[in-house]
C-alpha cells in the first residue's frame, strides 16, 4: 500500500490549487476525483461534437494573481482574453429597443452613461473608486484563515490583534463605508448612488448570484463588492474569459502541482475519510481500495465532508448541528446552447464588440426582484435574470467553424422546486430561458442547433454540490468570515485532527478563486500566507 | 431668556428637556404636536431613578394571541411554563425548544440593553469587543450569526409551527420596509425583546410622555418652529412660525434629523456630503393605523393575524411594488370597546387609503365583536414619511450607523445643536433623549 503525506478529497480547483502548493513544498500529494475527469465545476467538455463548453462555470475574474503568479499557470497554459463590455438590452419597445453597454473605454462608457442620465455619469467615476478602495480595504482578508474571535488560543489572538490593527487602521470614513456594504441591499445601496434603472438593475445582479436573495434583501450589497474584488493581471474590475473554456484553468493548477510531484487520480470516488480515535488517517474508495496518510483535505463541500464523508458519530454534537444548519439553497442554472449564428439583438443587430463582452438580462431592479418573487415561494422564475456570454466569439477553437456557442447563466431556479425537479421541468426552465431571451434576440429560436439545460439538481449530481450551490454555500454575512462553515472552525482546521477543508465551503467563499485551497494548504504547512 | 430649547414633546425630547432642567439649565420645551397619551417602548430603571419617575410599564398578558386555522388561539405568556402549555397544542417539538430559545435570546437582549443605554460604540471599540467577547463563547457566536440574519431564517431553525413563527416573524419587521426573509431582521426580534423579561418579544407601553408632559420644571410652549438659528457656527437658537425667536446656546431635536438639518437650519452651513448622506437616510413607513369602535369589549387585549412567516412575506411583496398588501399582517390592540389596528405594509403615500380599513374589518370580522365605527388614522406629523422610527432601524442604519455615523454622538457640526429624537441610537422612545443629554452633560 502507498503511503501519502497528503490525500487531497476532490479535483476541483480548489483541491488542486491546494494540492500543488503542498507538493511545491516537498510534501508527497495524492488527489483523488470521484469523475473521470478533474476540475469539478471547473471544467471544459465537447458537450455537442465540435461545440464546446464551460459548462457549470464560465468566467474567470477572481482568481487570485498570486496564485497565477506562484503556481505559474500561464506556463501551464493559462491564458486569459478579457471581457470588456457589457450590454443589458432594455424591454423591446415596438422595432427600436433600448440598451445600456458598460464599455471598458471610459470616455465612450461615459457618455452611453451619459445618454441615460447626466447624473449617473456623474457619479459613476466615485462610486467606482469608492468600491475599488472598499475591495482593496478587504483585500488583505480574503489571503489569510480567518481567526477565530472567541478563541483563547494564542495564535489565533495574535491574529485577531493584526487584524483589528489593520482595520484601526483604516479611515474610520472607510469603515462605515464597508459596513454599509456589507449590511445594505444592493438596490438601497446603488439607489444612493444612481437613478437609472437599466445600470441599477445590472449592478445588482453581481448583488444576487449564487444566492437566494433578492437584491431588496440586505447582505446582498456585499456581494456586488466580490464580484468588484475581480482581479486579472493587477487590473481590478476585469472580467475574463479562459481560453478553452474554464476546464483550462483546472488544468492549468492540475499541471502546475503534477509539475510540483503531485499525483492526480481520476475514477477514484472517496466513500469514507478514514478515522480512528480522534484522528484522520485516511480514505476508503468506493472500490475498497484503502488510501493512507497522516493528512487529509477535503475540497467537497462542508455537508458532503461532514455529513456524508466522515458521518455524525465522529463529530462533536454542536459542530454536527452548526453544519446541519449551514445554508446551501442552489438558485442558478445554466442553459448552454449550440448556435448555427450569432444571436441578433433588436437593439444592437450587427454582430459587433458587444457580443465578445458579457450580456446581461436585466433591465431594472424590480424585474430582478419579481424574478426572485417566484423562487421564494419554489417556483422557477418566470423572467429570469440571464448573465450570458458567447465563448466562441472570445476564442473560435470552441465551435466549430461559423457556428457559436452560448452560455447562459440563469436565476432563479430553486433547488427547493415546488413537487421537485425533473425532465419535464428542466425542459420548462430550458424554454422559459429561451422564450425570454428571443424577445430581445429574435433570430435565436432558430439558431439553437442544441441545448443543454442544467438545474441546480443536475449540478448536484454532476458536480457534487450539496444543493447545486455554486458556492458550496451561501454566501451570507452569517456564514462569511470566521463563521464560514461553523464557528470556531473557519480555519481549514476540522474537529478531527489530521482533517482540512480546501473548498469554498470556507472562507473567502466561491467563484473561481482558489484563495481556500491556497489558505488551506499555508495552514496545513504552518505559514504565513 | 432660557438657556435650553428642546423641540419636540415626544418621550426623547420630555426626557431630556427634564434631565436638563434637573441637572440646573432653564429648559423651554418648544411642543410642535400635542403629546401621546401612551409610549412604545421599555422604561429602563436607571432612566426612572434618575428623573425620580414612577412608571407605570405594561404588556399584555397574554403578550401575543394568535388564532389557529381549525379554531382555538396561540397564547404566549409572560410566564413561559404557560407559554409552553400553549405551544405543546400545536407541536410537542417546539413547545420543547421554546424555554431554550427564551434563554438564548434574553442573553443577547441584556448585551443589547448594556449597549442602548450608552452612546453608540464605534466600529473598532475595544471595550465594545470585549464586551462582546465576555459574553462567552455561545452567546457571542449567537450574537454574530444572529445580527446579520433574517429572522424567518431563525425561527426555521428552532421551530415548525407556521402560527408561531409568522406572529414572531411579524412583530420583527414591524414599521420595518422588509419581509421576514430579508438579512438582518432577526436583529429587530432582539430590539422589540430588550427591556422585557425572558419570553416576551415585545415592547411594553408606559405612560412615560404623559407623566413628564404634565410635570413642573420645564417651560413649555406650543409653537412649530420655523427655523433653527446660526452664528459663526454655534447655535443661537430657534425662530418660532410667528417669527418669535428663542434664544438659547443650546438646542435639542428631537425632529427627525432631515427635518432639523436640511429644512430648519439655513442652507448652506453644512457640507454638501453630510446633506446628500441625510438625503440618504431611509424613513419608508410601512404601515397604517386603524381605530376600531366595537359593539362591545372583547375578552381579550391583543391579537396578532399572521398565520405564516410566507404570509407575512407575500404582504412584503404588495409594497415594494408600491402597493398596499392584499393580505396584510394585523396586530390588534383592545382596550375596553375599542381597538386599535396596526396594519402592514401599506406605502406611507397610500396609508389613509379607504380600502385599508374594509381589508382590515374584513379580515378580522371572524375573531372580533361586530364593529360599530372605523376610522383609518393619519401617521403622527413627527413621524418622517409616516416612519415612527425616523430612521428605518435597519443594520446599515443602528448602532454607530444611526442615523449618520457623523451624528451618531448625537452631536451635529453645528455647535450646541444636539440630535436626540427616534433617529438616534437606540431608536427607544425615551432613551435616545436620555443618552443625548447625557452626552450634553459630559461635553
Amino acid at each position: 500500500m502507498k503511503r501519502y503525506d497528503a490525500i487531497i478529497v476532490g479535483g476541483g480547483h480548489n483541491g488542486l490549487a491546494c494540492a500543488a502548493y503542498l507538493a511545491r513544498a516537498g510534501r508527497k500529494v495524492l488527489v483523488v476525483e470521484r469523475r473521470e475527469r478533474i476540475g469539478g465545476a471547473a471544467m471544459t467538455e465537447e458537450v455537442f461534437p465540435g461545440f464546446r463548453f464551460s459548462v457549470f462555470s464560465y468566467v474567470v475574474s477572481l482568481l487570485r494573481p498570486e496564485i497565477i503568479r506562484e503556481l505559474e499557470l500561464p506556463r501551464h497554459g493559462l491564458h486569459i482574453l478579457p471581457l470588456e463590455s457589457t450590454l443589458t438590452p432594455l424591454r423591446p419597445d415596438g422595432k427600436a429597443g433600448d440598451y445600456l453597454a458598460q464599455w471598458s473605454d471610459h470616455d465612450q462608457n461615459r457618455r452611453e452613461l451619459a445618454r441615460h442620465s447626466v447624473r449617473d455619469a456623474e457619479a459613476y467615476d466615485e462610486f467606482g473608486l469608492l468600491l475599488h478602495r472598499m475591495a482593496r480595504a478587504i483585500k488583505p482578508l480574503l489571503g489569510v484563515a480567518p481567526p477565530d474571535p472567541a478563541s483563547l488560543d494564542l495564535r489565533e489572538l495574535w491574529d485577531l490583534w493584526r487584524l483589528g490593527r489593520y482595520f484601526r487602521g483604516l479611515p474610520e470614513k472607510d469603515l462605515h463605508a464597508l459596513w454599509k456594504l456589507l449590511t445594505m441591499s444592493a438596490a438601497d445601496y446603488l439607489d444612493e448612488w444612481f437613478e437609472g434603472e437599466a445600470l441599477k438593475g445590472t449592478k445588482s445582479a453581481s448583488g444576487i448570484i449564487g444566492t437566494l436573495l433578492g437584491p431588496r434583501s440586505p447582505g446582498t450589497a456585499y456581494v456586488l463588492l466580490h464580484h468588484y474584488m475581480g482581479e486579472l493581471d493587477g487590473v481590478f474590475r476585469a472580467w475574463g474569459f479562459a481560453r478553452g473554456g474554464n476546464g483550462s484553468v483546472s488544468a492549468a493548477i492540475a499541471a502546475a502541482a503534477q509539475a510540483h510531484g503531485a499525483e492526480i487520480r481520476t475514477q477514484a470516488p472517496v466513500s469514507k475519510i478514514l478515522i480512528s480515535g480522534s484522528s484522520a488517517t485516511g480514505a476508503v474508495l468506493d472500490n475498497g481500495e484503502e488510501l493512507r496518510a497522516p493528512i487529509v483535505v477535503s475540497g467537497a463541500d462542508p455537508r458532503r465532508t461532514f455529513l456524508g464523508l466522515v458521518g455524525e458519530q465522529h463529530l462533536p454534537d454542536e459542530f454536527a448541528a452548526a453544519i446541519r444548519r449551514y445554508k446551501f439553497r442552489g438558485s442558478s442554472a445554466k442553459v448552454n446552447l449550440a448556435l448555427a449564428e450569432p444571436p441578433r439583438f433588436i437593439c444592437m443587430p450587427q454582430p459587433g464588440p458587444h457580443l465578445r463582452g458579457a450580456i446581461s438580462i436585466s433591465p431594472s431592479v424590480d424585474y430582478l426582484e419579481r424574478a426572485y418573487d417566484d423562487a421564494k415561494y419554489g417556483e422557477i422564475s418566470r423572467r429570469p435574470y440571464m448573465d450570458i456570454i458567447m465563448p466562441s466569439m472570445l476564442d473560435p477553437a470552441m465551435a466549430p467553424p461559423g457556428k457559436h456557442v452560448m452560455s447562459i447563466f440563469v436565476q432563479y431556479a430553486p433547488y427547493h422546486l415546488n413537487g421537485g425537479w425533473n425532465d419535464a421541468r428542466r425542459e420548462e426552465l430550458g424554454d422559459t430561458v429561451v422564450n425570454t431571451l428571443a424577445e430581445y434576440a429574435p433570430n435565436l429560436k432558430s439558431a439553437i442547433l442544441h441545448r443543454q439545460v442544467i438545474t441546480p439538481a443536475d449540478i448536484e449530481r454532476i458536480v457534487g454540490l450539496s444543493e447545486g450551490n455554486i458556492f458550496q454555500g451561501e454566501l451570507t454575512l452569517q456564514q462569511m468570515f470566521f463563521l464560514r462553515p461553523a464557528p470556531a472552525w473557519a480555519r481549514y482546521r476540522t474537529p478531527i485532527r489530521g482533517l482540512y477543508q480546501c473548498g469554498s465551503g470556507t472562507h473567502p467563499g466561491g467563484g473561481v478563486m482558489g484563495a481556500a485551497g491556497r489558505n488551506a494548504a499555508m495552514e496545513i504547512l504552518g505559514a504565513r500566507a | 431668556m432660557s438657556d435650553v430649547v428642546v423641540i419636540g414633546a415626544d418621550a426623547n425630547g420630555l426626557v431630556a428637556a427634564h434631565l436638563l432642567a434637573r441637572a440646573g439649565h432653564k429648559v423651554t420645551l418648544v411642543q410642535e404636536h400635542g403629546a401621546r397619551e401612551r409610549t412604545s417602548g421599555w422604561v429602563p430603571a436607571a432612566l426612572a431613578r434618575e428623573l425620580a419617575l414612577d412608571v407605570a410599564v405594561e404588556w399584555p398578558d397574554p403578550w401575543l394571541r394568535a388564532p389557529l386555522d381549525g379554531g382555538g388561539v396561540l397564547e404566549l405568556w409572560r410566564d413561559r411554563a404557560k407559554s409552553v402549555d400553549s405551544i405543546r397544542r400545536l407541536s410537542a417539538r417546539d413547545a420543547g425548544a421554546w424555554p431554550r430559545f427564551c434563554e438564548r435570546m434574553s442573553a443577547l437582549a441584556r448585551l443589547l440593553e448594556r449597549i442602548y443605554l450608552e452612546p453608540p460604540p464605534s466600529l473598532v471599540d475595544l471595550r465594545f469587543a470585549l464586551r462582546v467577547r465576555r459574553l462567552g463563547r455561545e452567546a457571542m457566536e449567537d450574537f454574530m450569526r444572529l445580527l446579520p440574519m433574517p429572522v424567518a431564517e431563525l425561527l426555521d431553525e428552532w421551530f415548525a409551527s407556521d402560527v408561531l413563527k409568522g406572529a414572531l416573524g411579524a412583530l420583527a419587521v414591524r414599521h420595518l420596509h422588509q419581509g421576514p426573509r430579508s438579512a438582518g431582521t432577526a436583529f429587530r426580534l432582539l430590539h422589540y425583546h430588550a427591556g422585557s423579561p425572558s419570553g416576551v418579544f415585545r415592547s411594553p407601553m408606559s405612560n412615560l410622555a404623559a407623566l413628564l408632559h404634565t410635570r413642573a420644571g420645564v417651560g413649555m410652549r406650543e409653537a412649530k418652529v420655523s427655523g433653527i438659528t446660526v452664528r459663526g457656527g454655534e447655535v443661537t437658537g430657534v425662530v418660532l412660525d410667528g417669527g418669535q425667536e428663542l434664544r438659547a446656546p443650546l438646542v435639542l431635536s428631537a425632529a427627525d434629523p432631515r427635518r432639523t438639518l436640511v429644512e430648519l437650519v439655513e442652507p448652506g452651513l453644512l457640507d454638501p456630503d453630510l446633506l446628500r448622506a441625510l438625503r440618504n437616510v431611509r424613513a419608508r413607513g410601512v404601515a397604517a393605523k386603524i381605530v376600531l369602535t366595537l359593539e362591545r369589549a372583547p375578552e381579550w387585549q391583543t391579537l396578532t393575524l399572521a398565520p405564516s412567516l410566507d404570509y407575512v412575506e407575500r404582504a412584503y411583496d404588495d409594497v415594494k411594488y408600491g402597493r398596499i398588501s392584499a393580505k396584510p399582517w394585523l396586530d390588534v390592540m383592545a382596550d375596553g370597546a375599542s381597538a386599535e389596528v396596526h396594519f402592514q405594509y401599506a406605502p406611507h403615500e397610500q396609508s389613509t387609503d379607504a380600502t385599508i380599513g374594509e381589508r382590515a374589518a374584513k379580515l378580522l370580522a371572524p375573531y372580533l365583536p361586530p364593529i360599530k365605527q372605523g376610522k383609518v388614522l393619519a401617521p403622527p406629523a413627527p413621524w418622517p414619511e409616516g416612519q415612527p422610527h425616523q430612521a428605518e432601524l435597519a443594520l446599515d442604519q443602528a448602532f454607530w450607523m444611526r442615523p449618520l455615523p457623523e451624528l451618531a454622538g448625537y452631536c451635529t457640526p453645528i455647535k450646541g445643536l444636539w440630535l436626540c429624537g427616534q433617529a438616534m441610537h437606540p431608536a427607544v422612545a425615551g432613551i435616545a433623549g436620555y443618552n443625548c443629554a447625557r452626552e450634553i452633560g459630559r461635553a
